[in-house]
């Protein structure tokens, strides 16, 4: 058998925020945080998305998938640019969870895909985020 | 014929290469990496549904594809994966059993073969150190260009006990990667077929491009 869990949770929306309106300062602020470069006055830098603060990071009902987890880094589909005013609205969902084996031992994966779209509806970003567990 | 053995592409979760940029990179790099084909071996799955047909046309280069399991012996590639084989395994199960896999996957008309054998915890060495061997395996990847220092080096034991023929894959997860390892076939091959075939009867080798490729010539 492959891991067992309810699959029914796969896909299910565990967080939707509505985020405040983007200003300069925010991106400013990011851009002067990791050391990314602004491109244009009132345009954000591709990766801002990944500032944003959800409400619920890992859904409720989340399976036990093990007692240690870490980051186990994100891909990132990017869409329309962000701009200054813009307010940006964020879904989440568990999008896979599998296991697998490596020369360390077994390990277990959740991938929490979170679609990011603007005030006209248009898409973003999708991200997806890894977590390990073991 | 050369044939890189052991590929993954972006249809596995923890690669990130397209497999026509696979090929564009082995156009490129033809004077250093003189591959004819790559055979896709994705982790715990497989499609019944890919085809790269076009892909094979427009680069002139053969595509194949198989499969990585997990099993209780380590990870073990997967050729001539066909629907009987596909229904007869739940490839996403990380405790498969080997021996099952070997026999059923020969009896239905496909071969498994153990990779990165030196590899610790996934390879075939450190379980047969506490395991009985298996039965009906014929080949292993005694060459694999993901491995460690000292990992391929300890697959030579395995090749002189139980008399295992050696065979060659990048085990690619990035494009520059693919094809530095390979094996060279005696004969051609020109699809799934012909490949368990070759695999079984033997008349091939692993071959290592690494430095040719970092010499560049």
């Amino acid at each position: 058998m492959a891991l067992d869990f309810d699959r029914s949770i796969l896909g299910t929306e565990f967080d939707h925020s509505v985020h405040p309106a983007v200003r300069q300062t925010d991106i400013d602020a990011y851009a002067a945080t990791v050391g990314e470069t602004v491109a244009a006055p009132g345009l954000a830098p591709p990766t801002y998305v990944v500032s944003l603060r959800t409400r619920h990071f890992l859904p409720p009902n989340m399976p036990n998938l093990g007692q240690v987890g870490f980051d186990a880094g994100k891909d990132i589909d990017f869409g329309v640019p962000i701009r200054v005013g813009d307010t940006l609205t964020s879904s989440s969902t568990i999008h896979d969870i599998y296991e697998k084996t490596g020369r360390s031992g077994s390990m277990r994966f959740i991938v929490l895909r979170t679609v990011v779209t603007n005030q006209r509806s248009e898409q973003v970003a999708v991200i997806d985020q890894k977590m390990m567990f073991r | 014929m050369i044939l890189d053995l052991h590929t993954h592409s972006e249809a596995s979760e923890d690669s990130r290469a397209p497999v026509e940029t696979y090929l564009k990179w082995l156009t490129r790099k033809r004077d250093v990496l003189p591959v004819d084909g790559i055979v896709l071996t994705e982790h715990r799955q497989w499609n019944p549904n890919a085809d790269y047909r076009e892909l094979e046309d427009q680069y002139g280069f053969l595509i194949l594809r198989g499969a990585e399991v997990e099993t209780d012996y380590g990870h073990i590639l997967l050729y001539g994966v066909n629907d009987a084989i596909a229904q007869r395994f739940d490839f996403a199960n990380v405790r498969l059993n080997a021996q099952e896999v070997v026999s059923e996957v020969a009896r239905l008309g496909g071969i498994a073969v153990p990779c990165h054998p030196g590899r610790p915890t996934i390879g075939l060495c450190e379980h047969y150190a506490t395991k009985p061997p298996l039965e009906g395996v014929v080949a292993i990847e005694a060459l694999n260009g993901g491995s460690r220092k000292g990992e391929n080096e300890r697959v030579q034991e395995l090749i002189d006990r139980y008399h295992y023929r050696s065979f060659g894959g990048s085990d690619s997860h990035l494009v520059s990667f693919v094809g530095i390892c390979a094996t060279e076939f005696d004969h051609d091959i020109r699809n799934g077929d012909d490949l368990v075939r070759a695999l079984l009867t033997g008349g091939y080798r692993p071959v290592d491009f690494r430095d040719r490729l970092r010499q560049g010539t």
